[in-house]
């Protein structure tokens, strides 16, 4: 890593000559909502104008970037009774803007599911190989929680990284292209001052959070509480809609389905990203839906998010950034979930009396 | 001013020809063909009744033919193009490098067009994958194979492990049951099983018609009639999850280790993987861990049965 | 073609109107690119907006609209038993439609607001599933043109196809639009199956369920969830009401 600072206006002009050059994504904002605040999305950028760069979180993550909610996997193509399979792999080189620490933290946990299992995914991975990342520091929003988590900071998994320093940007370089394409422009060393900037930036940063969730331990109790009837309370307010899911930076889940062209003389075979919480997830062959209720399926997304899956090294994968909470009509959010049973757990061992004296 | 267009080494990664590279499902590898199947010919289509069809699949690449080993108790994911995919126990012998076997129940989009495909069609298989019986570890004591319904398609490929390596095993009992005689598959094979694999095998049924001679009841109603020493016995139990249950926690009653009962379990899948989640149970993919688990895991897991 | 050793046949497909607009139709018969295509997979029988031949040897057959005429059962109880295949086809086939309105008012208001003073027989509108036993539904208003070739390829290639069973808002989240509900309005995607691919919500309209329930949604939290945004409960009903799709929901909650 190779740390320098760079004036904003400068880091504009170098913003600008990458979008002007290359496919980008950017925060902008995309409307305006009730509460006359804007709502931020990454959507295509063709120059620094068109991006916001003191925006404050996008409502969906940028993971579709890396798993698109719609993909083709292979393609079929008929020749009377046989067949040729294509299988494609390509991924056009994206740079991608304005990342918050918990979303490039999240990409780093796909790479653990998507490459380092025992069946690594190439379409991802030409993807990821293909995508230049540049992080940007900000407050955290009141809802955001993830100190919590510990993804609120980061120290791998991007190109650049810029804290904001007033009125310039420190940037933490990582990764050679980075470097080639910024010394064209005016950079400086950090001064003893900038450093000192950069350590108030971090603990203002620090300092900022409001939402706390107390995850420790949280595995061990979710198996505990498998049987709560905590479950069935939040999953009566479920709608079972999956915006949860489609918004979150590490939900990975999808469905194939392969379907014929019109004229059949091939089919195409997609992967869709899906969720736990649709009803039909666990449902087999004859009928059988080993989740049937809503408080089953949303339990579920807990359980993955929270407790971690043995493929993962039963990490959580949660990174804290609350979009789910933002998305749910129904009001469902990490932390009160999670909170709610810690309560009934904790009220519950009020109640239990100490292990029985042996006679 | 420099030209900011980049390649990253990802870019190299689409001209490389994945194209024959054989899959190496051991090792940890960046780059695999996880989508590419191997082809294979529809070989021969035997009706066994009136639900289920016997496949022989021949792979036509004989260097991928070569490639395919697989242990009893995996399964592969089986291509219909055009209609998708689905995971489908391996039910054949695995010393068998020719032809592999898989048996079908219609049930859904992908069965009911291996249903409709004639002799001489070309499907795709990807795999194996997933978890097997340890047939080794249980050399040298009894094998106890309880099978319901089309619980008998993943049982047979143990069956063939025993037939070949006969000398390793004690006692080896088949019980098999079904709801009528007619879903009694593989009847063809009974008196092989028993004469040249030197199987014991009892059938037992739940409606029985007028032809039907044998016994009649639940499955575990068999196990009054032989007695086996528990404590030098393997069992593997394969059918439905009510099945298993009953037949695992019998078992346990009469004093088998739950770590030496083995069961198969079906769950939706999408990849095979551990990549879509569908297969979850519990915190465990039932494609990468599974499907087959013994006992003592599958009493741990949640939502296992 | 002969693909896996067994033929794929043309089907014999004929359509037929009843109360409606033929807005239906006519969604089939625009020219799109795949339209050479899709024509190639039917055979047609009997199809007013596509050709001018008529058959009675179908053995699909799409049935548009609803049922507002005593007359109109006789005939479709005549196709019924002709068609292997019979596929409600729309929202108003599917669920009663927008014609289900007049449905509110006592049926003689209705004619006289319509036609002054003639006579003219009406009924309520019914949708087809009320008469005959339907197969296949396709939802919609009108129709999703990918989806009806998506069906009929599925039933040519004998591989049926089923409708999502999950609601709009996977689409529409899909798409990235922003949620109308956060816009200050009522949105019917939560409750609504897709399949649509989210149309309305991504050219800022609401969803007004046209495709029907989703498979187990929630109704009592979506009633919950109006309330407790504040949002008029008056506009909810009249939406879910419109195209007559939530019915059964209306009719259990009164
Ligand atoms: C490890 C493993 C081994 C297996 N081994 C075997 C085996 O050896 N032999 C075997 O026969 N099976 C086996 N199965 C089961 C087999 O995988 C399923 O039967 C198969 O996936 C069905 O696929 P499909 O495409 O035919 O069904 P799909 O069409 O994909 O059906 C999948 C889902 O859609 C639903 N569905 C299907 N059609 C309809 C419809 N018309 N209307 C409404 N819903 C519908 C089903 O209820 C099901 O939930 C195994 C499964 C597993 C996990
Ligand atoms: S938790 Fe909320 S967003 Fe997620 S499925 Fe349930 S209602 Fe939808
Ligand atoms: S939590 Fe649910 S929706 Fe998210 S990746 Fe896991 S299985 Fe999918
Ligand atoms: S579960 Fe919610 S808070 Fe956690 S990463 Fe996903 S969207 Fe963010
Ligand atoms: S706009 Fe409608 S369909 Fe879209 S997410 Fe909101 S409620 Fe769902
Ligand atoms: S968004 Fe709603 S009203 Fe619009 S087409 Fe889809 S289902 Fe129909
Ligand atoms: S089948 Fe996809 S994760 Fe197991």
């Amino acid at each position: 890593m190779i740390y320098k600072v760079i004036s904003k206006t400068e880091f504009r002009k170098f913003i600008d000559a990458l979008v002007k050059h290359n496919t980008a994504y950017g925060p902008r904002a995309v409307d305006t909502g009730k509460d006359g605040k804007p709502i931020y999305q990454f959507m295509p950028v063709t120059s620094a104008d068109e991006i916001d760069f003191d925006y404050t979180v996008t409502h969906s993550s940028a993971k579709h970037l890396f798993l698109p909610y719609r993909d083709e996997l292979s393609r079929f193509r008929f020749n009377d009774e046989d067949w040729e399979q294509e299988v494609r792999y390509e991924a056009p080189p994206l740079i991608l803007i304005g990342l918050r620490p918990c979303d490039i933290n999240a990409i780093n946990i796909l790479d653990e599911v998507m490459l380092h299992g025992p069946y690594p995914s190439p379409y991802y991975l030409a993807r990821r190989k293909n995508t230049f990342i540049i992080g940007m520091d900000h407050l955290p929003l009141p809802d955001c929680f993830c100190k919590s988590m510990n993804r609120h900071t980061v120290n791998h998994g991007f190109n650049l990284f810029c804290s904001d320093i007033g009125d310039k940007y420190y940037l933490s370089i990582n990764s050679s292209k980075a470097y080639t394409f910024l010394k064209e422009f005016m950079l400086e060393e950090p001064s003893y001052e900038d450093n000192c900037l950069l350590i108030e930036r971090r603990k203002t940063i620090k300092q900022s959070f409001t939402t706390n969730i107390e995850v420790t331990g949280l595995p061990v109790f979710l198996d505990i509480e498998f049987d709560s009837p905590i479950w069935q309370k939040w999953g009566d307010k479920c709608l079972s809609c999956g915006s949860c899911a489609m918004v979150c930076p590490t939900c990975y889940c999808y469905s194939v389905e392969e379907r014929f062209d019109v004229d059949l003389k091939g089919s195409s075979r997609q992967n869709h990203l899906y969720s736990c919480n649709l009803i039909d997830f666990a449902q087999v062959a004859g009928g059988h839906n080993f989740r049937p209720r809503n408080g089953d399926r949303l339990k579920y997304r807990y359980y993955h998010h929270y407790r971690g899956f043995a493929a993962n090294d039963n990490q959580q994968i949660c990174v804290g950034c609350n979009r789910c909470g933002r998305a749910c009509l129904a009001d469902i959010n990490p932390k009160d979930v999670i909170n709610d049973l810690r309560l009934e757990r904790e009220s519950c061992m009020i109640c239990v009396s100490p292990s029985p004296d042996r006679t | 001013m420099h030209d900011m267009r980049f390649t990253l080494p990802g870019q190299d990664l689409n001209r490389e020809p994945f194209a024959l590279k054989p899959p190496d499902f051991q090792k940890k590898c960046e780059v695999m063909i996880t989508d590419r199947g191997y082809k294979c010919r529809l070989t021969n289509i035997v009706t066994i009744s009136s639900q289920e069809k016997l496949f022989l699949l021949r792979i036509i690449n004989p260097q991928e033919r070569e490639l395919f080993n697989f242990r009893p108790g995996q399964f592969l994911m089986l291509e219909v193009p055009g209609y998708g995919e689905a995971p489908i126990s391996i039910s054949s012998d695995n010393s068998n490098h020719e032809f592999i076997e898989i048996c079908i129940r219609k049930a859904g989009h992908v069965t009911s067009a291996m249903f409709e495909a004639k002799q001489g069609a070309v499907v795709s298989i990807r795999g194996p994958f997933g978890t097997a019986f340890p047939m080794e570890a249980m050399e040298g004591s009894n094998v106890l194979l309880v099978a319901g319904g089309l619980g008998i398609a993943p049982v047979r490929a143990p069956l063939y492990w025993i037939g070949n390596h006969r000398d390793r095993y004690k006692n080896v009992y088949l019980l098999y049951g079904a709801k009528e005689p007619s879903q009694l598959l593989f009847s063809y094979q009974f008196e092989e099983w028993k004469k040249v694999s030197k199987v014991e095998l009892m059938t037992i049924v739940e409606n029985p018609d007028a032809s039907w001679a044998g016994r009649t009841g639940m499955i575990t109603e068999l196990f009054n009639d032989f007695s086996f020493d528990a404590k030098k016995t393997f069992a593997i139990v394969c059918g439905p999850p009510v099945m298993f249950k009953f037949v695992c926690n019998y078992l346990d009653g009469k004093g088998i280790p739950m770590n030496r009962m083995f069961v198969s379990l079906e769950r939706r899948m999408h990849c095979g993987m551990g990549k879509c989640c569908r297969c979850m149970v519990g915190s465990t993919f039932t494609c990468l861990d599974g499907p087959v688990f013994d006992y003592w895991s599958v009493m741990n897991l949640k939502e296992a049965i | 073609m002969n693909h896996l050793g067994f033929k794929i046949d043309k089907v014999k497909i004929a359509s037929f109107d009843f109360t409606c607009c033929e807005g239906c139709q006519l969604q089939l018969a625009n020219k799109e690119s795949t339209l050479p295509a899709f024509l190639g997979l039917l055979d047609i029988r009997n199809f007013r907006e596509i050709s001018s031949e008529r058959y009675d040897d179908y053995d699909i057959a799409l049935i548009e609209g609803s049922i507002t005429r005593s007359d109109e059962i006789e005939r479709l109880k005549a196709i019924r038993a002709q068609a292997k295949v019979l596929v409600a086809f729309g929202s108003c086939a599917c669920f009663g439609g927008v014609n289900s309105l007049k449905n509110k008012i006592p049926g003689e208001e209705a004619v006289r607001g319509v036609y002054g003073d003639k006579t003219v027989q009406t009924m309520p509108s019914t949708k087809i599933s009320d008469i005959v036993p339907v197969d296949l539904m396709i939802p919609g208003c009108p129709v999703s043109k990918a989806e009806v070739e998506r069906i009929i390829v599925g039933v040519v290639t004998r591989a049926p196809n089923n409708l999502p069973k999950y609601p709009v808002c996977v689409d529409c989240k899909q798409k990235l639009n922003t949620c109308l509900f956060d816009l200050g309005e009522v949105c019917l995607g939560p409750v609504t199956k897709a399949g649509c691919d989210a149309v309305c919500p991504t050219g800022k309209t609401v969803c007004l369920g046209c495709r029907g329930p989703a498979d187990d949604m929630n109704f009592p939290s979506f009633i919950q969830i109006v309330k407790e945004k504040g949002l008029s409960l008056d506009e909810m009903h009249e939406k879910l009401a419109f195209y007559n799709g939530f019915a059964d929901f209306l009719d259990h909650e009164s």
